[in-house]
């Protein structure tokens, strides 16, 4: 974890949950574990405030804490700091839900990032009474979040130690895998009970077991899609379908986040399973020339490993992401140096090892720009310099040495992924200073739309309300619509920005052997 | 001779050396010696991101849920910062703080370690059930004695009550959770309701100035 990632969490901890939050977790980030007293001596606030700070952090599972070795009745936290980024995702998250699950399952996940982990019974109740769906019933409510479950977007946080409930003073909790999607028992007419007002929630059968979103299942819907996407953009539809059945087959026998490469598939199997569930006449038609095409297609995201029933395939997930990732560094540099040192870059990349001269004869560009591109590129650490010392010698004189020049895979992304990290901070940075340096201005538009809104709804005379809009000067407009746009631009910089990070952490995951955070169950 | 050696890295590279590299007179980088400036010049303008409906969507979710939080009882602002506030606030601002006020953050203490849980009192050891567990034991005892004595004739009775009870003072389990407990209260803080203002120095010195005692 680099220090930019440090300051990228303090950041987004304080945009959601405040100044006393980003100073506890700014504690815990330096170090491994703490306990309570050593978080309250390191930060300048009250006890009362970090046990605040502390639970929440616990609530909305950013903190785990576990006993501690010398004393099991004292509580040792740490943060899960792999997890910090999620918070900006949560509008992707949202996204998905409800282009999978609409509106009704929109407004659970909604729900369950506000309150960060809830009971199905309490989540169900905020549903119901939040005005945006009253429509719909509770019945839909709680099919549509036993769907979630089965489909594991919504995961069981895990109980605690039967028997131990009253007494430990750190508590224990059963870790049970089969046990993350068992789906409750949720007892509908409780429900309408409660809503009544005829009961209390204290009530419900399931108050023990609490639920969150999990993570790393839209993790994998994203990285899927990022990989559809591009063999669509390269293949054509057809061949993006086909894909996206090899993937499903694949999950049922492979760990989606197997870091290598998957289990393997027939072409039988894939075949099957397109002609049992898609309608698409000519992808069923040429279904053997489209797994060619992917399978020879230099991305490499298929590798065919056998004969066997038709032909046995797997996703190659460490030279698909190899790939994917190079594009996007070749993207970067192609917009910050220019075509000509993305070409020098792609060269150094093929020949693996390559002196200045020839450099500047593969890449077919004159000397002095060769030479002004490389260096910068190489004062950048997009490449990097490997020394060979002739043997021999020992005069007076320096060694012969040859000069080459390289590409570290592992710590030129690991260096873009800081880059992005910094940018992502900055971003944050000045949209903050945006808000608040307009702090007057955007608090005053906001209280006079409401003051509209309401004489609407009274039906006062358009020119009465006319009058009332007219007390927003035209400077004010002009100036707030400026502060408006930057900040949405900041903003849409900031999801670009999250999308390269993601990239580049599935590059990490599959293609180097650092921990990396991400599992089925956590 | 001496001084030569077989040396080491020099620092620098030579001129050999960056010729190797493809630096010669006027190709050479100019040498940094100041930090790069906090907002350089750009080489080239970035280019305008396209926004999408699912970006827009994205962004206006983001910037409610940013407002959500801001007014839920999880967004903790510190005692310090309150007072900040405060002085400039006006009645309307004032208002709709006591409505924001109203939500009480909603945690499950069970599953938490018990230090968080601000409610939580400690448990004090009820004497009833003790009391009561002894005396079923003494009337069990007394029962034992009364056979005991019947057999022998009831030869230093008080002698065996007295050990009896001893023992079952000694047998009686001490909570471990309890003495932490008890050596964590700030009550019984020796050090922190110890004060010694350096009055009574040299206190028994002045009382033995009386006079020897032969």
């Amino acid at each position: 974890m680099s220090a930019d990632y440090a300051h990228l969490c303090s950041s987004i901890l304080e945009q959601c949950f405040g100044k006393v939050v980003q100073s506890v977790a700014d504690c815990l980030f330096s170090a491994t574990t703490r306990t309570l007293s050593q978080i309250v001596s390191s930060t300048n606030f009250s006890r009362k405030e970090v046990v605040l700070a502390v639970a929440v952090l616990i609530k909305f599972r950013l903190v785990n804490f576990e006993p501690s070795k010398n004393n099991p009745f004292l509580a040792e936290y740490s943060l899960r700091r792999e997890d910090v980024i999620c918070l900006l995702r949560y509008s992707r998250y949202i996204h998905l839900v409800q282009t999978k699950y609409g509106n009704v399952g929109a407004s659970i996940a909604e729900e369950l990032l506000n309150a960060g982990s809830e009971t199905a019974t309490g989540l169900l109740l905020k549903c119901l009474s939040d005005g945006e769906n009253k429509a719909e019933s509770a019945e839909t409510y709680r099919d549509t979040f036993i769907k979630m479950i089965s489909d594991h977007y919504i995961i069981k946080i895990p109980e605690l130690m039967p028997g131990d409930e009253q007494d430990e003073a750190v508590p224990k909790f059963q870790k049970n895998e089969c046990g993350f999607f068992v789906p409750p028992n949720i007892d509908l007419q409780l429900l309408a009970q409660i809503q009544k007002g005829e009961a209390t929630l204290s009530k419900a059968l399931d108050g023990a077991i609490v639920w969150s979103l999990n993570y790393d299942r839209f993790h994998q819907e994203f990285r899927d899609d990022i990989m559809k996407l591009a063999i669509e953009r390269k293949l054509g539809e057809n061949a993006a379908e086909c894909f996206s059945f090899i993937l499903n087959l694949i999950y049922n026998t492979t760990d989606p986040w197997q870091r290598k490469a998957s289990n393997l598939v027939t072409f039988v199997e894939i075949k099957q399973a397109i002609e049992r569930k898609s309608n698409n006449m000519e992808l069923i038609k040429y279904l053997d020339q489209y797994i060619c095409l992917i399978m020879d297609d230099s991305l490499g995201f298929l590798r065919k490993v056998g004969d066997m029933g038709g032909g046995q395939y797997l996703v190659d997930m460490e030279k698909t992401f190899e790939s994917l990732a190079f594009a996007c560094v070749e993207a970067v540099i192609t917009e910050r140096f220019g075509s000509k040192a993305a070409r020098i870059f792609r060269v150094i990349r093929v020949k693996k090892f390559i002196e200045q001269e020839d450099l500047q004869k593969e890449a077919m560009i004159p000397a002095k720009e060769a030479k002004s591109l490389a260096y910068n590129l190489f004062q950048e650490q997009f490449i990097h310099v490997k020394v060979i010392k002739k043997p021999g010698g020992g005069g007076s004189g320096p060694a012969k040495a040859f000069y080459l020049f390289q590409i570290k895979d592992k710590d030129t992304v690991r260096m873009l992924l800081d880059n992005c990290f910094k940018s992502l901070y900055n971003t944050i940075r000045r949209s903050n200073y945006e808000k608040n340096e307009h702090k007057g201005l955007i608090e005053k538009s906001q209280r006079l739309d409401s003051i509209v809104e309401a004489m609407k709804e009274r039906g006062e005379s358009d020119e009465y309300i006319a009058e009332i809009v007219e007390t927003f000067t035209p400077p004010e407009c002009e100036i707030l619509n400026k502060v408006k746009n930057r900040i949405k631009t900041l903003s849409k910089a900031e999801m670009t920005l999250d999308d390269t990070i993601f990239l580049l952490q599935m590059y990490q995951h599959h293609c180097t052997t650092l921990p990396t955070g991400i599992q089925k169950f956590k | 001779m001496a001084g030569r050696g077989r040396g080491g890295k020099t620092g620098s590279l030579t001129a050999e050396q960056m010729q190797a590299l493809g630096c010669m007179g006027k190709d050479m980088p100019q040498v940094q010696t100041a930090p790069p400036p906090t907002f350089p010049a750009l080489l080239n303008k970035p280019i305008c991101l396209e926004t999408t409906t699912a970006q827009n969507y994205q962004l206006l979710w983001k910037e409610d849920f940013l407002n959500r939080m801001r007014d839920s009882p999880y967004y903790i602002v510190s005692a310090s910062q309150e007072k900040q506030k405060t002085s400039v606030k006006d009645w309307r601002e004032k208002a709709l703080e006591r409505l924001k006020n109203k939500a009480q953050p909603e945690f499950n203490y069970k599953a938490m370690p018990r230090e968080l849980n601000s409610n939580y009192r400690k448990r004090k050891a009820d004497p009833r059930p003790k009391v009561l567990a002894k005396k079923t034991n003494i009337e069990d005892r007394l029962k034992q004695l009364e056979q005991k004595e019947l057999k022998n004739g009831g030869e230093n009775e008080n002698d065996e009550v007295k050990r009896e009870s001893d023992s079952e003072h000694d047998d009686e389990p001490e909570d471990p959770e309890a003495a932490l407990d008890d050596e964590m209260d700030e009550e019984n803080d020796y050090a922190n309701d110890y004060f010694d203002n350096g009055e009574a120095y040299n206190e028994e010195d002045d009382n033995m100035d009386d006079g020897p005692v032969y």
